[in-house]
């Protein structure tokens, strides 16, 4: 990494990261697991026998093989056939049912659009819809990447809209939307899944929870992009930036106060998201700044340039700005440093491990 | 009562009747969290019903009749209903009426057990038979009909989900199928034997989410399952014929693993019969109820668009007559 210009160096061995022992961040580089997801809602299906797990031909993607498997009962898989998988989750749900809904994330938002808002939003009901393969994590262009599921799912009233950071808050995330009334849109990566916090960290529905506090610059971060601003973070403290780092999980209703918190605590904000900047956390932030008449610059890290194409994560990830080097440059950019912002280092990572692009 | 009567009380009985604005009614309901709506939606039933709201309640379920004789005149009875309605802005969804009144007199007065039964209005605009027919199954005051369409009122020209007495309804049509899947959905799951019934419209049938809710059903074996489309053969820009060939209906339903009942939708005792209780196959059944647009008002069958009827002077008129009482109630 360089640290040019105005970026004053380091003292050596000292970090200018103060991390919120609350939290419970564990230490990069971090560990991955998989199915963590599925296996939360088997134990919750098996607490609760009003659950049911709703499929679209994508089960074993969706992690619901293990219900399937565990407790046919409480599974349907209702076909390649979105409209009327909507349709048949506000049946159950009027029905009395607490219904989570999987399929890919794309699939779950465009084509039913309005059978979600007509037959679960507005009535609110007990429906739970998880979309996996969040933006450009998924391989197989735009018709497979979820770039505006966010923007569809926060327009519509009565939903809460939920994209989280790792396998911990994935576990938690499964009861807190049971419990929560209403329908729930839960955004969730597919595969490999970081396990960046511990067993103390605790997620809340809508709270946004600080990692880092004290920067001078606050990046605020939801869903795949959490890991992403902790290395930014990292990077920039050791170049003499200083940033605090706002892990904001809930896109809708967002966590208002902590938003503006942010904004009064740094002289700027930067927010950092795996979907468009259109409709998701950066316009989420800046509504939230602009009504409260905040004037603390902002700068988004999202995707800007429309259709991506069918080509690996972390290739999507450079070349649409969605890397660590993105956030980095954000930040730097924000704070008014001069000259080239430092540069994150490449980590190789082994199998089981997981490092953000 | 004369028809000059009935036209000069009806603002009068808009006030006795309550314009209803929800908040009014809030101590019936259930208060969720969240938005507006949550002080204007009634407590939600087994059913999955809500309850007509105090003040326009009815007196209470009539008992159920199988006579023809009733059931054809309690089928005028809604027409008259309908029109009276529709006189209110000049205006309004009377072609549904008129096409879905026999249906819709078998349903409530002979077949559907209120309270325990569930039914899916998916074509929001036939709500204005659904206000007609729960008063004559005693279950909507009568002095209600007249806030139908008018600002504020809890009976509103296409159903929302502030609409009483229905499982679930939907303005944007095609989804009433999928809903009704899922009711029946649960109710198999739990071994429970209550009856799910969908009413919906032969232009449905355009949308491809109903033979995705069709496909599903037959293949769930979804047995107490039962669709009802009125196949009037008209939709907003004409005849059904002229603007999608739909046809062969019956064979369509068939092919997709379903019990057709093809019948005259006008015929009380036809309907009466395809909606028997189902035989137990597993299969959902299906009663395609071929119907003719402002059937019954034989004064108004001009061509106009029967879609949207819009009244000129002496139609209402002319239309009370068509649906005069013949008989004692």
């Amino acid at each position: 990494m360089t640290a040019r210009d105005g970026a004053a160096p380091p003292a050596h061995g000292v970090s200018a990261l103060h991390p919120v022992a609350a939290a419970d961040l564990l230490p990069f580089p971090w560990a991955t697991t998989t199915k963590p997801y599925g296996t939360a809602l088997v134990e919750l299906a098996r607490a609760r026998p009003d659950v049911i797990a709703l499929g679209a031909d994508l089960t074993r993607q969706t992690e619901t093989d293990l219900v399937r498997d565990e407790l046919p009962r409480q599974f349907v898989n209702v076909g390649m056939a979105e409209q009327n998988l909507m349709g048949v989750a506000s049946g159950l749900a009027r029905a009395g049912r607490c219904v989570f809904v999987h399929t890919f994330g794309v699939f779950a938002t465009r084509r039913p659009f309005e059978q979600v808002a007509m037959q679960i939003a507005y009535p609110r009901l007990d429906v739970k819809i998880v979309g996996f393969m969040p933006g450009l994590s998924s391989p197989g262009g735009p018709s497979h990447q979820a770039v505006d599921d966010v923007a569809l799912m926060r327009a519509l009233p009565n939903m809460t809209v939920v994209d989280v950071a790792d396998a911990t808050e994935v576990r938690q995330a499964v009861a807190l939307l049971a419990e929560r009334e209403g329908p729930c849109y839960l955004r969730l990566k597919r595969g490999e899944v970081p396990v960046l916090f511990g067993a103390a960290h605790r997620l809340a529905v809508p709270a946004a929870q600080w990692l880092f506090e004290g920067g001078e610059v606050t990046v605020l971060a939801s869903g795949m992009l959490v890991a992403t601003a902790v290395r930014a973070a990292q990077v920039l403290s050791d170049a003499g930036l200083p940033v605090s780092v706002l892990n904001v999980p809930t896109l809708e209703p967002i966590d208002r106060d902590a938003v503006l918190a942010a904004a009064r605590r740094s002289a700027a904000v930067v927010t950092a998201e795996n979907h468009a900047v259109a409709g998701g956390l950066g316009t989420a932030v800046a509504e939230v700044l602009a009504e409260a008449g905040a004037g603390t610059p902002l700068r988004r890290v999202g995707i800007r340039d429309g259709y991506a194409q069918a080509s690996s994560a972390p290739w999507l990830f450079r070349r649409h700005g969605l890397d660590v080097n993105a956030v980095v440059a954000a930040a730097w950019s924000a704070a008014g440093r001069r000259g080239d912002p430092p540069t994150a280092a490449d980590v190789p990572v082994e199998t089981g491990r997981y490092a953000p692009v | 009562m004369q028809t000059s009567q009935i036209l000069q009380t009806r603002a009068d009985r808009a006030d006795r009747a309550g314009r209803t604005d929800g908040g009014n009614a809030r101590t019936a309901q259930t208060v969720r969290k969240g938005g507006p709506m949550a002080d204007q939606r009634p407590a939600v039933l087994r059913d999955g019903t809500r309850p007509a709201p105090a003040g326009i309640a009815g007196p209470g379920a009539r008992p159920p009749t199988t006579d023809p004789g009733e059931l054809a005149a309690t089928a005028r009875r809604i027409r008259r209903h309908a029109v009276e309605m529709v006189a209110i802005a000049g205006m309004g969804y009377l072609g549904q009426a008129t096409t879905s009144a026999e249906v819709f007199a078998v349903l409530y007065r002979a077949v559907l057990r209120h309270g325990v039964d569930r039914l899916v209005l998916s074509p929001g605009h036939y709500v204005i038979t659904h206000y007609a027919a729960a008063v004559e199954a005693g279950l909507l005051d009568e002095r209600a009909l007249a806030t139908y369409g008018v600002d504020g009122s809890w009976l509103e020209s296409i159903s929302t989900e502030r609409t009483p007495l229905v499982s679930a309804t939907c303005g944007a049509l095609g989804q009433g199928l999928s809903v009704g899947a899922g009711l029946a959905l649960a109710d198999a799951l739990a071994d429970a034997e209550r009856r799910t019934f969908v009413f919906g419209s032969d232009g449905e049938m355009e949308e491809g989410q109903t033979w995705e809710a069709a496909m599903f059903a037959a293949h769930h074996r979804l047995g107490r399952l039962t669709a009802l489309f009125d196949c009037n053969g008209s939709q907003v820009d004409g005849p059904v014929a002229t603007v999608t060939t739909i046809e062969p209906v019956a064979d369509k339903w068939r092919s997709f693993g379903w019990t057709v009942h093809e019948v005259d939708g006008h015929d009380v005792g036809a309907v009466l019969a395809a909606l028997h209780p189902p035989p137990g196959d597993g299969r959902p059944s299906v009663v395609l109820a071929r119907t003719r647009m402002l059937h019954g008002l034989g004064s108004l069958g001009d061509g106009r668009d029967a879609h949207f009827v819009t009244l000129g002077p002496g139609d209402v008129e002319r239309a009370l007559e068509d649906t005069e009482p013949v008989g004692p109630r």
